[in-house]
């Protein structure tokens, strides 16, 4: 195999990953010989229709599910040599996440539950990264509230503050933005950018919203389980004739 | 998708058989409860068909008053003039006549000194005249023997001589009412075909020495009668009475074999009753129990399907229908556990013959005796709790909307504050003053039981109010020793505060009673222990074995005792029935003079050195009842002497005395009203400056000859004394236990349905860096607070009820409110414990869940 030396610092690689559910007639290849990098500091945005396996990818190089063959390494790290309590700690210490609903544990106020990784760690948090947060936020008057008194564009806020709280080397969001109207998405999405920028936060986002997608400074596209393309520096339109592009292969 | 419905079918079956177990184990104690009793009643009534099989007729005296011990035997009648037998078997159509006396104690001692068997606890130790008459025994001599010709020969049991390792030509002691004395054994006998006699051991004298025992020389308890064949027992019986009464003797009794039989069966039949309903009743507070249970589970699992639900009603199926759905999965679950729960009742009278007969109470007969009773009963009970259950439950499932299809969340209805307030508030309002009203208005024992029932009805309805706010509280500690993991525990305890209460609602059930009865007996416990502390000024007790019955010392023993130059006095105790003026109780007889050094009696008249053999000893309460005064005479019966009166000369002023029953006579006055002479107690008091050492080195070889007797100092007689009351308090909690377990399945249902609803929230906290262990401690603390809520609010009703019973006897003698620090600690450390074991199969499922599934659920 050859692979070119990263030019950038990588905070993610997934090398020959493959996941193969079921096996005979009825074998899924959900991720197929995938190789691909996630620079730091940047973000980076998966995507492809649905079944192209991009949720897989980012399970498995998030630590959540393990690879049928392949390696993912996260900064030096490699996870399918792990077991599940170590999965646990790297996932706690070194991964924020942001999923696409049921993000908050609804009996935890705002402020609990960004603190929960660093509280199961059983670590203080940094207070002034915390406040740090917070300020970028922007839910200060809030953070005594539980999620069912916030709205779904302030609960996706807290839990991105949540995945940045424990200063994660990286950060994982699935389809953030799905179960927002457009303006709420504008919010959490031009937020996540922000933190990109003025903190140098690596994301990587799982996303079929070609809008959520030119938020990123790269977008990896996904289909049959294969990377198939990429672009940098997306617009919305170019990721849309991109993607009919590909649809029509 | 098949394997999401497998994995559905898994979780529901799992949720049915928690629930189907709480319905077993409640229908299982009541058709146990059955069973056990039919079976004991089945072999009794074996056993006395075969002791009276050739019996047609018998002669007896007049039943001198109802006694309520029940029991063979239990009846007190006057003796028979020996000269009767020959009247009776003079009578035309009588084959054979032939009278005996019962001895009520005839230890026989093993070789190594031992006594054998434990009379003190189990079957009696007996003895008889051996009865020549074949038709009247069923005892037959194993070959080799011959029956006793002269007053130093017997023949014993079986069963015994193989315990004893006795043969025939052996020697063997026996105690009873007279000194101990060595006996050559000529004879070993079954009792039809088996070893013995229902478990008791028997020692068959020669008929002169066994009167001689019994205290009646020349008289009969009773006399069997053989009639003639082809007569019928009634006409035999109607020959001997016609006899009789033409010899003035008609106020004897003449009774038939069958009317025997059927006296005797229905005797035990009465004494079983009892215990089959005190069974029952713990059998149904565990079925209570299970009912919060299964009302739980199926709110919860109806809660869960509100979707399921919504979609059905969607699609057109009627209220009625859905309604149906539930009712009808309760009816399988009821039918199914209770079915299981009938053969688990079998399987549990089994194993508690067994356990008993473990604990040296040995019961007679084999097989177990299941009568339809337990079949109808059980299965009856147990669908029908299981259908009430499901009710309100199947109720809320039926309203659940079409458009909550559309929902997103299990929604629970919302409480209704005010409402739950008063009703909940109302009962237990209502509830209280039903039981003060029945403990101090003397309204009755049902309003006791009524205002405890209301009172745990609304403390249940209030439930949701305060569970949240309790279960908070008690999170306060866990959360700030377990951090998040605690908090998150102590917020999922709160989280629904119905759940929250039902489940623990049903534990404190269990724990109220546990700790009602706890501080009922501890306080009676330590009355009684400031009663003996504060009466008896004695150094030694010298305790036959059993407490008050069964067993007995030789007069003898007292008399070697007083005469010991260290012993300043000595009294022996002994008891017996008496109607007192109508009222039967047991009476106790002292030793007058040395008494009034031993016993430290109040008196408001009159002293207890004083007593003639026509003298009582009466309470205060009573003399103030009557109105009677010192001088008064009371009329009396006894079995042996019947109708007489008794001169009050003495009156104490306590609440209750350490002997048992609250009236006094005089030893001289046993020896006149009681056949057997058999001392209970011998109370010793050393002589001033003699050390309790020297005390005990001069009493115990005195001992020598007597294995059952124990030589006690004060300490260890009150402990003996206690230890009957702490029996039957395990014996108590024992039962109870059936309800505690079956709440703390409850809890473990509850978390296991609340985690399957909670499946996206642990995956949740699973990605974001919550360990396993971290989940499982979760759960477990989450647990804990539940069973600690139930058992704190179950110890709260508890100690209410208590002390509210000992304030309502103080004049009952209950002088001391004990809460019984101690045990309620305990069980509040064995709650929580019992939360962490009820919690390790949900958290280790909850643990188990595969994180992705659990955020990626829909």
């Amino acid at each position: 195999m050859t692979m070119s030396p990263p030019t950038t610092a990588v905070a993610a690689r997934a090398v020959h990953a493959s996941k193969i559910y079921g096996a005979g007639d009825t074998e899924v290849r959900a991720l197929d010989d995938v190789d691909v990098d996630f620079e730091k500091g940047a973000y980076t945005a998966i995507m492809g229709p649905s079944g192209s396996g991009k949720s897989t990818l980012l399970h498995c190089i998030a630590g959540l599910d393990t690879l049928t063959s392949g390696q993912i390494y996260l900064g030096d790290i490699e996870l399918s040599s792990l077991n599940e309590k170590h999965l646990t700690q790297i996932r706690r210490d070194r991964i924020g996440f942001v999923f696409q609903s049921y993000n908050l544990i609804p009996t935890l106020t705002a402020i609990e539950n960004i603190t929960l990784p660093a509280a199961l760690a059983g670590r203080d948090t940094d207070k002034q990264w915390l406040d740090h947060v917070v300020t970028i936020v922007g839910l200060r008057d809030r953070l005594k509230h539980r999620p069912s008194e916030l709205s779904g564009g302030q609960q996706q806020r807290v839990a991105v503050a949540r995945a940045l709280a424990s200063r994660p080397e990286i950060v994982f969001a699935d389809e953030p933005t799905g179960n927002l109207d457009s303006r709420a998405s504008g919010e959490v999405l031009s937020f996540m950018k922000q933190v990109v920028q003025e903190i140098g936060q690596t994301i990587v986002m799982v996303t079929h919203d070609p809008i959520a997608a030119a938020y990123a400074s790269r977008v990896v596209f996904l289909a049959d389980g294969k990377v198939i393309d990429e672009l940098r520096n997306p617009q919305p339109d170019t990721i849309l004739d991109k993607m009919r592009l590909l649809g029509a292969e | 998708m098949f394997k999401v419905t497998w994995k559905g079918l898994i979780a529901h079956k799992l949720r049915f058989v928690l629930t189907g177990i709480a319905v077993i184990l409640g229908v299982a104690f009541i058709s146990g409860t059955f069973v056990f009793t039919a079976t004991i009643q089945q072999t009794f009534d074996d056993l006395i068909a075969n002791i009276y099989k050739g019996t047609d007729a018998q002669v007896r005296g007049p039943e001198a008053f109802k006694q309520d011990r029940g029991g063979p035997g239990a009846t007190p009648r006057p003796p028979i003039p020996a000269s009767v037998e020959k009247i009776v078997a003079r009578a035309p159509g009588v084959e054979a006549a032939q009278g005996n006396v019962q001895i009520e104690y005839a230890q026989l001692v093993d070789k190594k000194g031992k006594a054998i068997g434990n009379p003190g606890q189990g079957a009696p130790a007996l003895g008889f005249g051996w009865n020549p008459v074949k038709q009247l025994t069923q005892f037959n001599l194993v070959a080799g023997g011959h029956p006793p010709r002269n007053p130093d020969e017997i023949v014993i049991d079986k069963g015994s001589a193989d315990k004893g390792h006795f043969h025939v030509g052996d020697t063997g002691k026996v105690l009873t009412g007279l000194p101990p004395k060595n006996y050559k054994i000529v004879g070993i006998a079954r009792f039809g075909t088996a070893d013995n006699l229902a478990g008791a051991s028997v020692v068959l004298f020669e008929m002169a020495q066994a009167q001689r025992i019994a205290g009646l020389p020349a008289k009969f308890d009773y006399i069997g009668i053989v009639g003639k064949p082809g007569l019928s027992q009634d006409e035999v019986a109607a020959n001997v009475r016609k006899t009789l009464q033409q010899d003035g003797l008609g106020a004897l009794e003449v009774v038939t074999g069958k009317k025997l039989i059927d006296e005797n069966q229905s005797q035990i039949g009465k004494a079983l009753g009892f215990l089959n309903t005190g069974l029952l009743v713990f059998a149904f507070v565990a079925l209570i129990v299970g009912a919060f249970i299964i009302y739980n589970t199926f709110s919860i699992v109806v809660a869960q399907r509100t979707r399921e639900m919504a979609l059905l009603r969607a699609i057109g199926a009627s209220t009625r229908q859905v309604l149906g759905s539930i009712i009808g999965e309760s009816l399988v679950i009821g039918v199914i556990a209770s079915a299981m729960g009938v053969f688990g009742g079998i399987a549990l009278a089994i194993a508690l013959r067994w356990v008993m007969s473990l604990l040296g109470i040995d019961l007679p007969g084999s097989g177990a005796v299941v009568p339809a009773k337990a079949v109808i009963w059980g299965m009856l009970v147990g669908i029908v709790v299981t259908l009430l259950s499901s009710i309100v439950p199947a109720r809320n499932a039926a309203r659940v909307p079409p458009v909550a299809a559309l929902r997103d969340v299990a929604i629970e209805r919302p409480i209704r504050r005010g409402v739950r307030l008063g009703i909940g508030g109302g009962l237990g309002v209502l509830g209280v003053i039903a039981l003060l009203s029945g403990l101090f208005g003397g309204a009755g024992i049902w309003f006791v039981i009524v205002g405890a029932v209301l009172i745990f009805v609304g403390v249940f309805v209030l439930g949701p109010l305060y569970a949240r706010f309790v279960s908070s509280v008690l999170g306060v500690p866990i959360a700030r020793v377990k951090g998040v993991t605690g908090t998150l525990a102590r917020e999922n305890a709160g989280r629904n505060p119905k759940r929250t209460s039902v489940t623990a609602a049903a534990l404190m059930i269990g724990v109220a009673l546990v700790g009602f009865i706890t501080v009922f007996a501890t306080s009676a416990k330590q009355s009684f222990l400031g009663t003996i502390d504060a009466q008896i000024s004695s150094d030694y007790v010298i305790n036959s074995g059993g407490s008050f019955g069964g067993t007995g010392l030789s007069p003898r023993l007292d008399r070697e005792i007083a005469k010991l130059p260290v012993v300043e006095a000595s009294t022996p105790v002994r008891v017996g029935p008496a109607q007192v003026n109508k009222a039967v109780d047991l009476i106790a007889a002292v030793d007058p003079v040395p008494a009034q050094k031993i016993f430290a009696l109040k008196s408001v008249g009159g002293k207890l050195a004083d007593l003639t053999p026509d003298g009582i000893a009466i309470s205060k309460k009573s003399a103030d009842k009557h109105h009677w005064k010192i001088g008064s005479t009371i009329p009396a019966k006894f079995a042996k002497t019947g109708n007489t009166s008794l001169r009050v000369e003495m009156i104490y002023d306590e609440k209750q005395i350490v002997l048992p029953g609250a009236n006094l006579i005089s030893l001289q006055g046993y020896e006149k009203h009681y056949s057997q002479q058999l001392d209970a107690l011998i109370f010793a008091k050393l002589k001033p400056g003699v050390s309790p050492e020297e005390g005990r080195k001069a009493i115990e070889p005195l001992l020598k000859g007597y294995p059952t007797a124990k030589l006690q100092d004060n300490a260890q007689y009150k402990a003996d004394q206690v230890k009957n009351l702490n029996q039957l308090l395990g014996l108590i909690y024992g039962l109870l236990i059936f309800a505690v377990i079956i709440a703390f399945i409850g809890i473990a249902n509850t978390l296991a349905l609340s985690i399957h609803e909670r499946t996206r929230e642990i995956g949740l906290l699973r990605a974001v860096g919550e360990s396993r262990r971290q989940v499982r401690s979760m759960i477990r603390w989450e647990s804990v607070i539940i069973s600690l809520l139930g058992t704190l609010l179950g110890l709260a009703i508890g100690l209410f009820f208590g002390w509210v019973v000992v304030v309502a006897l103080h004049d009952q003698g209950i002088t001391t409110f004990d809460p019984g620090i101690a045990t309620q600690v305990a069980i509040v450390i064995f709650a929580g414990l019992s939360g962490v074991v009820a919690a390790i199969f949900p958290a280790r499922r909850a643990a188990k869940l595969d994180v992705l599934r659990a955020i990626s659920t829909e």
